[in-house]
């Protein structure tokens, strides 16, 4: 990855607009940012000005628009720190540190993107697909949820960009069931090589990374855990990963070491081995 | 305008340090901030071997506070030495190094690795983690330990040596005293609060270790109360830590008697906060025409109170 300049400093916001269901479009003026960023990458970000308690909270970068130095988040009202961002009004400020961490890393040339997004894990997608779409790559975009109301983003994305498949478990809206298996069927009936890319939820990561060892194909993950400073100092997001060559898994930091991550290297709840729960922890 | 205090023959620029376990190792931060604006910075707490750390989840938030359980996760003091403080030392700050332990005997040897090291100002010794099993809070615990292991430590290197004491005693002017005696340089008052945080749907701890430390604006008016008890009961200077997230929390300490103070929290909330809390002691000390801040440390004005407390009680006799 390239050297890039991170910036904390306050981010006005400059447009807010409300997709329902607790969901919003937040566009925040920050240079650094709106220049460098991509797709994976994530700001930090807090409503007002004050170091005070809470936290800021992590969010991935949707779009980007250098020339007017903005970007723009996919924002869902769930605690707090969302609620007081969403409440936020034009002109207002936010408390914003990026951009951060690892990026996706797009396929060879010639390789087929698949793009899978549960819920608002679809944020990095739309700057991913536009990359894609500016080299010249094939790319898809399976966009999943429980219903057609976790999809708010689906007109919008369906109007340009790479071609979408959504799938809800209700199957109130495209494929009927869950979006690993829209992405399953798709690999059944192409010949090229693949390569997958997700974020969402962790069940979701972890069958998009069965289904990626399955058939032998790279995949990258974008890894959620809970953070608290992106800087990899507070060594909350930690992750078990296990690169090729080590022994054992390590705990790397999703902020600086992700959150995007080589699919095939996570130990995923349940495969754990030595590092969980052992004669080590609290040691 | 003076800023710059005096610790244990430590210059430091300014009263405000960062506090280990919320800085890093330092060079994380750099290309976001500017490192030799800050007073100094305390690296996050090394033991002689590497330390993997508790399980997930680690930090969970509280009303004001967070709870936390790293477990003291790092890379061992002597790949530090080697790998990360060369990257330290070409920045213009104190640099001071938290020290670990699980005997007596690993603090005297991380305190000897780090003796001839260029970039170390002097050592924290961290005898109030609450996060790990053994070693921790077995040494701030009971005041003979604190003696033996801050002697050991005071013998083992010629570095300033500061004992960080932990809130979760009855009375902490005993341990100050004890620390003072085995030759401690200057106190850290306080490391976190125990803690428990139980997730009501699971019936569980939120920690996957079960208790964490507290820390953040919730602990403050008890470290304000601790730090100031330690300064009265002893004659070197004490360090503040507890909540600080703007210049008033900062004032606090230094009236309550500290000569400076650690922030730690707010790093995580705001990684410029040392340099916002900087103006703001600048534009308090300009509207009280304080013109060094030295002046201002242990001036609390408390009705009723004796200015030097009664020293009764021998701590190790």
């Amino acid at each position: 990855m390239i050297a890039q300049m991170v910036a904390n400093r306050i981010a006005p916001l400059v447009h807010r607009e409300g997709l329902g269901g607790g969901y919003f479009l937040l566009t925040f003026r920050h240079r650094e940012t709106a220049v460098e960023a991509r797709a994976g990458q994530f700001v930090m970000i807090k409503a007002g000005s004050s170091a005070e308690l809470p936290l800021r909270r992590p969010f991935s970068i949707m779009t980007t628009d250098p020339e007017r130095e903005t970007f723009t988040l996919f924002v869902k009202e769930v605690g707090a720190g969302s609620r007081a961002l969403c409440a936020l009004s034009p002109g207002e400020g936010a408390q914003c540190l990026g951009p951060l961490g690892r990026h996706f890393t797009p396929p060879p040339e010639g390789t087929e993107a698949l793009l899978v997004a549960g819920g608002y894990g679809v944020a990095p997608f739309q700057l991913f697909g536009a990359l894609l779409q500016g080299r010249g790559g094939s790319g898809r975009l399976f966009y999943g949820g429980r219903t057609a109301l976790d999809l708010p983003l689906l007109d919008r994305l369906s109007r340009g960009g790479v071609p979408v498949v959504p799938a809800t478990e209700d199957g109130s809206v495209g494929h009927h069931g869950r979006v690993t298996g829209a992405v399953a069927e798709w690999l059944d009936g192409i010949r090229g090589p693949a390569r997958l890319y997700a974020c969402g939820p962790e069940a979701m990561l972890h069958a998009v990374a069965r289904l990626a060892g399955e058939r032998a194909l790279a995949a990258e993950v974008s890894l959620d855990p809970w953070m608290g400073c992106g800087l990899g100092t507070c060594l909350s997001c930690v992750v078990p990963i296990q690169r090729r060559g080590e022994a054992r898994p390590k705990y790397r930091c999703a902020c600086t070491e992700g959150p995007v991550f080589d699919a095939a290297r996570v130990v995923w709840p349940g495969e754990a081995s030595s590092r969980e729960h052992g004669e080590e922890a609290g040691a | 305008m003076n800023l710059s205090v005096e610790i244990a023959g430590v210059r430091f620029k300014n009263p405000l340090i960062a506090a280990s376990g919320t800085f890093g190792y330092g060079v994380e931060y750099e290309g976001v901030l500017d490192l030799s604006r800050l007073g100094g910075f305390v690296s996050k707490g090394l033991y002689l071997e590497p330390r993997e750390g508790n399980p997930t989840p680690r930090l969970a938030e509280t009303p004001s506070g967070l709870l936390n359980a790293i477990g003291l996760q790092g890379v061992g003091i002597r790949t530090f030495v080697r790998d990360v403080l060369p990257r330290i030392a070409r920045h213009d700050t104190v640099h001071l190094v938290n020290i670990c332990g699980d005997t007596v005997e690993e603090y005297a040897e991380v305190a000897r690795v780090c003796d001839g090291a260029p970039g170390i100002a002097g050592l924290e010794v961290n005898i109030s983690c609450p996060n790990v099993k053994k070693g921790g809070l077995a040494f701030g615990g009971d005041p003979r330990m604190t003696h033996e292991v801050v002697a050991a430590v005071r013998k083992a290197t010629r570095l300033p040596v500061i004992p960080k004491l932990s809130p979760n005693v009855a009375d902490i002017t005993v341990f100050a005293r004890a620390a003072e005696e085995a030759g401690a340089d200057a106190l850290s008052c306080i490391n976190t609060l125990l803690g428990l945080a139980i997730d009501v749907e699971t019936r569980r701890p939120r920690l996957a270790f079960g208790t964490g430390g507290l820390s953040g604006p919730a602990i403050r008016p008890i470290a304000v109360r601790m730090a100031w008890q330690a300064a009265r009961a002893v004659s070197i200077p004490v360090i503040g830590i507890g909540g600080i997230s703007c210049a008033s929390d900062a004032l606090e300490f230094l009236i309550a008697g500290c000569r400076a103070v650690q922030i730690g929290t707010a790093n995580f909330v705001d990684p410029g906060v040392h340099e916002r809390i900087l103006s703001e002691l600048q534009e308090w000390m300009e509207r009280q025409r304080v013109e060094d801040i030295g002046q201002i440390v242990g001036t609390l004005d408390y009705p009723g109170l004796s200015p030097t407390p009664a020293r009764d009680s021998e701590v190790c006799g």
